[in-house]
């Protein structure tokens, strides 16, 4: 043991050898990330050519915030307790010897001090360079990010009610988000005030974690509150009387899964959408400053929640979202369900979750437009008919079935992974997704520069689409076989997977090909349909239950 | 009521069949060549100190585990080729519990009602207001006895064919134990219910079950009925002739402790042997009785014997 | 009908219960016609194997004291014995035995041992001479 090498032999010594024991690891792949993104950086000044440019820069952003969030989460200095029931300050740090508001101030100085330099380092060396942000503003901004990471580390060690700590979190969010356009509004009113509200803001934060952290000592937060418990009651007596039972296994397993993830994909997007983008926009329309047009407003809505859909994917196969992913809970793993009848819950839940996502996107969609305006979207000369307006909803049906099966596919992909348990592969996913990505992205760029290179892929590729969809169909068939005969699948199961394969890929076809014929271009029909039959995931699902398997009789 | 009624145990077919399993974590020897079987209508008590393998058994037996070498049979099925059919008809309590503490009591009761049709509804009512539990609370809220009691009801209340219990009066206070072992006595009470258990509260085993298996560092070192177990070992005091000088070794026994002339040993085999191998080292048997089989764990697991 | 099961003690549980009764029927504290409680009952009470009370049952319905008859329960029975006097002796001869072999490794002489029994013989007179 290292502690005494440290010299600090304090408690605030012992405090922050510990952050760094645990976290070393993670702090050297920030750094990596971080010395990644200055890297992009400077290739992209140093001679990379204009749109290549833009990638690296973009690939510069996402490290660096990659990188800084997950340094803030290190910082945040949080743990399951024993029982990992809540996710909050360190228990046993409760009971050394240790005055509260150190153990407030060590997290919270030094989370803070790292916190503001990396992100002022970043914005003063790296930025500049990256694109023509004026960050003039570079004080404001560092004390909001400041004031919001103290505000976030009180919140997250005193409040240990989940639901209740995400709300307020989100309003914690959207006010220094508020705070943070301050400075843009007209200069007529004082310019004191502004910074008079941000300091009020930061110097509450560190009071509200001292009282909240010694309220936690002194276990008044303990047990169930009476709110939950007359949650609960209520709860309760609203079950007795309605369905009592569940009508199937499968049922109860769906049930499941929907209370432990089901709203996960639902909810914080229908959060950020429903509440956070409205807001954001009412304020910028209040404050003066011009709103995005509409039509940026629902390009975004279209790309946020699949590239939510694709993080969260990640951990579809938990059945536990407080469980690490190599844990197969035991009473799941002694109900008698096949390992097919597990995957097909995760599967339906995914799939309700989807379309209760692009539900709420609807709805967060005329809510935005309602308060931007439609501006020149519905211009065209086909709704001023009559039945035009109905001809465009219609229309929307397909693409938003469209969009739930790519966001289904999305979280569904690649589920076996996960359901394996073991940690090797779990750890593995990560970089396999990020080669295939790089691996496209390449494929893409030399297509693009190299013209003998595209003419060449182009000729063969309806032979490699085939070629990879027979590949694909073999491995899916083998699957199916080993696990009917291994009695991890039931033959219905197998019905449901290939037939909602089929269905999906004749779907997505026949919507290729009236798209293709309206923008006349028929070749483009038979890449576009067999690109859908070989990314729908079939191979995926027929792999799950074995992967299940593996990982339930071991 | 005939007594009859109850089925004579080694007449009976074998609910668990294990016959030549092992299994290696690693380079270590978890099992090491166990055969057990468990009639039908029988209660069968593992015993062992901690890190025998009983866990691992029982673990075999849900098809957590697969076999490395050997055969698990449970019902005439292999739980790892056909789970449902295996425990579909099998009540299972771990030793940690492990039950979602996020669920209420209602919801867990309901969630795992779904998945056996043989559920009781009546009983189940009824078990839990034995177990005094409110079915409102949250499941991480309980305590240990009331953890405990919530998995056991939720095995119990199908009636299960089979039941398997790790550990379940670890932790527990001695009320809590006390409804335990009624509420499994209950359950082998009604025809064809068979038990297999592992604890360390010997004297709960010695009551309840009637075949004991004993495991020591991976391998069967006892099985059999539990008044046979019991009745092949014997507890004496030798008294010798001359003070020995150091701890006499006599052999057959399991342990030997004392001081000056007289020694008691815990000996495996029957009164002459014990007497025969006493003469040989020239001490006589002053006063013997029956061991308990916490006894003849604790000296065969090599501690000294009382 | 209360019984103290000790696990501690040499005797298997079933033999246990087999000489409570004894004692009991003995001591008059069980007369003939009482009602003893159906195996599954007792065994839940005592918290013990079905399998143990009814082999208890079994061997008490052997020496005769009691009864079991479908659908009525089981009883007391009347102390009419079927055993000829020569099988009773041989059934007494081993309790002789045990009790000898303990007065000899205690080195109580013969006669201790006559006037002992004389005296536990007169102590379980029933309640109602006291």
């Amino acid at each position: 043991m290292n502690i005494g090498r440290l010299g600090w032999r304090t408690p605030t010594g012992a405090m922050l050898w510990e952050i760094w024991g645990r976290y070393k690891v993670s702090f050297l792949w920030q750094g990596v990330a971080l010395a990644a993104s200055a890297f992009f950086v400077y290739w992209k000044t140093h001679g990379a050519s204009e749109s290549f440019g833009d990638l690296l820069g973009v690939a510069s952003l996402c490290c660096f915030l990659g990188a800084y969030l997950h340094l803030m989460v290190c910082f945040g200095y949080m743990e399951f307790d024993a029982r990992r029931v809540q996710l909050g300050f360190p228990g046993r740090l409760l009971l050394k010897p240790v005055s509260t508001a150190r153990l407030v101030l060590v997290p919270m100085v030094f989370g803070g001090a790292v916190v503001v330099t990396i992100f002022a380092l970043w914005t003063g060396l790296v930025l500049p360079h990256l694109s023509a942000i004026n960050v003039s503003n570079l004080l404001w901004i560092s004390t909001v990010l400041l004031s919001l990471f103290w505000w976030m580390q009180a919140l997250e060690w005193s409040l240990p009610l989940l639901k209740v700590r995400s709300v307020v979190l989100l309003m914690v969010v959207v006010i220094h988000l508020l705070v943070l356009v301050l400075p843009q509004m007209p200069a007529n009113i004082a310019s004191g005030w502004q910074w008079r509200i941000l300091a009020a803001l930061l110097a509450s934060a560190v009071p509200a974690a001292w009282i909240g952290l010694k309220l936690m000592r002194q276990g008044r937060w303990e047990g169930p509150s009476q709110i939950s418990m007359l949650w609960s009651r209520l709860r309760l007596e609203r079950a007795r009387g309605a369905r009592k039972k569940f009508g199937s296994a499968f049922g109860a397993q769906f049930w499941l899964e929907w209370r432990r993830q089901g709203l996960v994909l639902p909810g914080v997007w229908g959060g950020i959408a429903l509440l956070v983008f409205p807001v954001l926009l009412t304020g910028f329309k209040w404050v003066g400053v011009g709103t995005p047009p509409p039509e940026a407003i629902l390009v975004i809505m279209l790309v946020l929640p699949l590239a939510l859909s694709v993080v969260w994917g990640f951990a579809l196969a938990k059945f536990d979202l407080f469980h690490s992913m190599s844990e197969l809970p035991v009473y799941i793993a002694v109900r008698p369900m096949t390992n097919g009848g597990f995957v097909m819950a995760k599967l339906v839940m995914a799939l309700a979750a989807s379309a209760l996502t692009w539900l709420l996107t609807v709805a967060a969609a005329c809510f935005c437009l309602a308060i931007v305006g439609t501006g020149t979207l519905f211009s065209k000369a086909e709704l001023v008919t009559p039945l035009g307006p109905v001809a465009y909803m219609t229309g929307c049906v397909p693409v938003l079935l469209l969009l739930v099966i790519w966001t289904w596919k999305n979280l569904v992909a690649g589920i076996g992974a996960g359901l394996t348990g073991r940690s090797w592969i779990i750890r593995l996913i990560p970089v396999w997704r990020s080669t295939l990505l790089l691996g496209l992205f390449a494929l893409v760029v030399a297509a693009r520069t190299y013209v003998n290179f595209r003419e060449t892929l182009l000729h063969w590729l309806t032979g490699i689409l085939i070629v990879c969809l027979t590949a694909k169909i073999a491995v899916a068939i083998i699957a199916f076989v080993l696990g009917l005969r291994r009695n991890a699948i039931t033959a219905r199961a197998v019905g449901w997977m290939v037939g909602g394969w089929l269905g999906c890929g004749l779907f997505v076809a026949g919507f290729a090909g009236h798209v293709c014929h309206e923008i006349n271009k028929p070749g483009l029909w038979m890449w576009v349909a067999l690109g859908g039959l070989l990314v729908l995931p079939l191979a995926d699902l027929a792999i799950a239950p074995l992967a299940l398997a593996w990982n339930r009789h071991r | 009521m005939n007594p009859m009624k109850f089925p004579s145990p080694s007449s009976a077919e074998a609910v668990i069949a294990v016959s030549g399993l092992s299994r290696h974590f690693g380079p270590k020897l978890a099992l090491d060549d166990v055969s057990v079987f468990v009639p039908r209508g029988s209660v069968m008590g593992l015993v062992g100190e901690n890190g025998a393998g009983k866990t691992t058994l029982i673990k075999h037996l849900l098809g957590s585990l697969q076999a490395q070498t050997g055969r698990v049979r449970v019902f005439g099925l292999d739980p790892v080729l056909d789970p449902v059919g295996v425990l579909g008809r099998v009540g299972y309590l771990s030793e940690r519990r492990d039950l979602p503490g996020w669920m209420r009591v209602d919801e867990y009761m309901r969630y795992t009602q779904a998945f056996y049709p043989g559920w009781d509804e009546a009983y189940a009512g009824q078990l839990l207001e034995q177990f005094r539990l409110d079915p409102a609370q949250k499941i991480k809220t309980l305590s240990q006895g009331q953890q405990a009691k919530m998995g056991l009801l939720t095995s119990l209340a199908y009636r299960p064919e089979l039941l398997i219990l790790d550990e379940p009066s670890s932790g527990l206070d001695p009320v809590v134990r006390r409804d335990i072992l009624e509420a499994i006595i209950r359950l082998v009470a009604e025809e064809g219910r068979t038990v297999l258990f592992s604890s360390h509260l010997l004297d709960e085993v010695e009551r309840v079950a009637d075949h004991v298996i004993m495991l020591q560092r991976g391998r069967v070192v006892l099985n059999g009925r539990t008044e046979e177990v019991r009745g092949g070992h014997i507890s004496a005091v030798l008294a010798f002739a001359e003070t020995p000088v150091k701890a006499p070794v006599v052999d057959g026994a399991y342990a030997v402790a004392g001081y000056g002339s007289e020694w008691r040993v815990l000996f495996g085999g029957t009164r002459l042997e014990l007497e025969a191998a006493a003469a040989l080292i020239g001490a006589r048997v002053v006063e013997e009785r029956t061991p308990t089989l916490d006894e003849i764990m604790v000296a065969r697991a090599g501690g000294k014997g009382s | 009908m209360q019984f103290q099961i000790s696990v501690q003690n040499g005797a298997p549980i079933y033999q246990q219960i087999v000489e409570q009764v004894k004692l009991l029927v003995a001591g008059g504290r069980l007369k003939a016609g009482d009602d003893v409680p159906p195996i599954r009952v007792l065994a839940e009470q005592l918290r013990i194997n079905p399998n143990t009370v009814a082999r208890a049952y079994l061997e008490l319905e052997r020496a005769g004291l009691i009864t079991m008859r479908q659908g009525f329960g089981t009883t007391v029975a009347q102390m009419k014995s079927p055993l000829s006097p020569k099988e009773k002796l041989k059934i007494l001869a081993r309790s002789a035995d045990a009790l000898l072999a303990d007065a000899r490794h205690l080195n109580v002489p013969l006669e201790e041992v006559i006037k002992l029994l004389r005296e536990r013989e007169a102590s379980m007179q029933p309640e109602s001479t006291q």
